[in-house]
């Protein structure tokens, strides 16, 4: 069985069309990501998983249970961070972990995890008087406090300084160690990069690709760059014949030969071939980033165009 | 990655009292901790009272067996302002605002039912109430010579039922308005508009017509109305009843249909 199966979602607000159709499932005990810009169905998909919003069409399963009808059973084993919540602004944080952790049958101990989130130093001050990072470290504990099997967790470290982010990290690599399944949404490629096992990128409403994340990197096709300095002239007929090199481009003393398979040594036993004397040979392999905007056209991080998330 | 070969059942386990409780807490100590919304159901209901206690209302009306104007219109005009400011006032921002905030979203992801906000808060707002109430009657009973209603469950029933009418008149305004802000507002206009025509300001009998029998038969007015027969020991008329248990069921109807979690 898996952790969370999503067939064929379809989610549509009057003439708006929020998610065209997602599928994924994701396996027990994995971190699965979803990236995509602001916008693009994020949100939407992880609404209609936790049961807070419903399918125009299609399906989705929690633990082979429907969050609409079997909800009762779902809660007990789900854990959700919202994006944007706020929670009753005149508890303290001790109070509303207390409070959340009485719905659930089984669950944390409330001061042990307001430690693992940080948050033993203010556990007497009240919501409306945390920082944003220290809210969004509740939300976080929030979602945990009934030690789901299955957490959901939406931009979990937005607002976060460096520091706090590492720590929630851990915390979320922790859960992988007790085999929590997590599925996580960002807009934060060293966030996916570092904890997921797999990740879909969801552009438009829509998967346009489902991998590892090494596995999305090799399969946007970008292969990987060598750059080199020159001293006087290049000939680049050296390096035009190797089988390795897709292109190679000079502009000045500054060589860029893009390729795959073993490019940086095809190219360094050229060179010395050729009496070539190179300086500042780089390779630079295609990251996320590159391959995410390859995929979609644009940038992550590039919301000129798109419109708030729901 | 493990996958496990037997599976926990997943059984639906319902919160329990525990959980209630802690819930009713949390609404308490949301209103103890929210200064400004106390002030009015508690400490408005006594000015009045004091205004009234001092400008000698305790004289006996005539032809009435010796019950004072205190008993007949100020106690239950005070009882109905409380009540009315609980339900009307208070409530509907608290849950104008947990709509808003997402506070209503976040407890839909658990296995509380958000619908349990709305009854701990009922619940909050009932103490709430009877302790306005009691603050005022001691006043009234030590320091300006009132007495007890003539007929106590009566009165007891009349007041259950301005609860009802009230606080649904309350879910109706949380219901209806877009925002916390404009909840507080519109139950504060509500609130001055049932007041002005059910007797808040002053007898109904100055006010035109028209006016005067609107106000007697909205929630304040016709709760003020009710409990003044419970106080003079006299039956309480049935349009009286009608009207509040009207407001009860509108209120109630508009609000299940028109309220919204998120």
């Amino acid at each position: 069985m898996q952790a969370i199966e999503v067939n064929e979602l379809h989610k549509r607000y009057g003439s708006t069309v929020a998610v065209h159709d997602v599928s994924l499932s994701v396996r027990q005990g994995e971190i699965f990501g979803i990236l995509g810009r602001n916008g693009a169905g994020k949100s939407t998909t992880v609404e209609c998983v936790a049961g807070l919003l419903r399918p125009t069409s299609g399906t989705v399963r929690v633990l082979g249970l429907d969050p609409h009808r079997d909800r009762d059973r779902v809660r007990q084993v789900l854990g959700v961070q919202l994006q944007s919540s706020d929670l009753h602004n005149a508890l303290t944080v001790r109070e509303l972990v207390r409070l959340y952790r009485s719905f659930y049958g089984d669950g944390a101990d409330p001061d042990e995890l307001i430690d693992r989130v940080g948050l033993t130093s203010r556990r007497d001050h009240r919501f409306e008087n945390l920082s944003g990072g220290q809210q969004q470290r509740l939300s976080v504990a929030l979602a945990l406090v009934g030690n789901p099997r299955v957490a959901l967790l939406d931009e979990l470290t937005t607002g976060l300084d460096p520091q706090a982010r590492r720590d929630i990290w851990a915390l979320v690599e922790d859960l992988r160690s007790d085999g929590v399944t997590v599925l996580l949404v960002s807009h934060l490629m060293e966030e996916i990069e570092r904890l997921c096992d797999r990740i879909a990128i969801i552009d438009a409403g829509r998967i346009i690709a489902l991998d590892t994340p090494a596995g999305l990197v090799s399969g946007a096709g970008l292969g990987q760059r060598v750059r080199f300095q020159v001293n006087g002239p290049f000939d680049q007929a050296v390096l035009d014949r190797l089988p390795e090199v897709t292109s190679v481009r000079v502009e000045g003393g500054q060589v860029t030969v893009r390729g795959d398979g073993d490019l940086l040594q095809s190219v360094s036993r050229a060179l010395v071939h050729g009496n070539i004397i190179a300086t500042e040979t780089r390779l630079e392999r295609p990251n996320l980033d590159d391959a995410f905007l390859a995929l979609t056209g644009r940038a992550l991080n590039d919301d000129a165009t798109t419109e708030d998330s729901r | 990655m493990t996958t496990p070969t037997t599976q926990p059942e997943i059984t639906a386990r319902p919160p329990g009292f525990g959980a209630w409780m802690a819930l009713v807490l949390a609404e308490s100590k949301m209103v103890m901790r929210d200064t400004a919304g106390l002030l009015i159901p508690i400490g408005l209901p006594m000015l009045l009272l004091v205004m009234h206690g001092i400008s000698m209302d305790n004289q006996v009306l005539p032809g009435t067996d010796g019950l004072t104007v205190m008993e007949v219109f100020v106690l239950p005009l005070v009882i109905t302002m409380v009540v009315a400011t609980v339900g009307v006032v208070n409530m509907p921002s608290f849950l104008s605002y947990y709509r808003r905030s997402g506070v209503l979203r976040r407890l839909a992801v658990t296995p509380m039912k958000p619908m349990m906000i709305l009854v701990a808060q009922a619940v909050v707002s009932v103490i709430q109430s009877v302790i306005g109430i009691a603050l005022a009657l001691t006043l009234a009973l030590a320091a300006f010579g009132g007495n007890l209603p003539r007929s106590p469950l009566v009165a007891l029933g009349v007041f259950a039922l301005t609860m009802f009418a009230m606080y649904a008149v309350g879910m109706l305004v949380a219901a209806l308005a877009p925002t916390a802000n404009s909840s507080v507002a519109i139950g504060l206009v509500l609130f001055f508009a049932m007041g002005a025509t059910g007797g808040m300001f002053g007898s109904r009998e100055a006010l035109p017509d028209l006016m005067a029998t609107i106000g007697e038969f909205l929630p304040f007015g016709a709760a003020a109305e009710a409990l003044g027969a419970a106080w003079a020991g006299q039956s309480v008329e049935t349009t009286h009843i009608l009207s509040l248990l009207g407001a009860t069921l509108i209120g109630s109807l508009v609000a299940a249909k028109f309220f919204r979690w998120q």
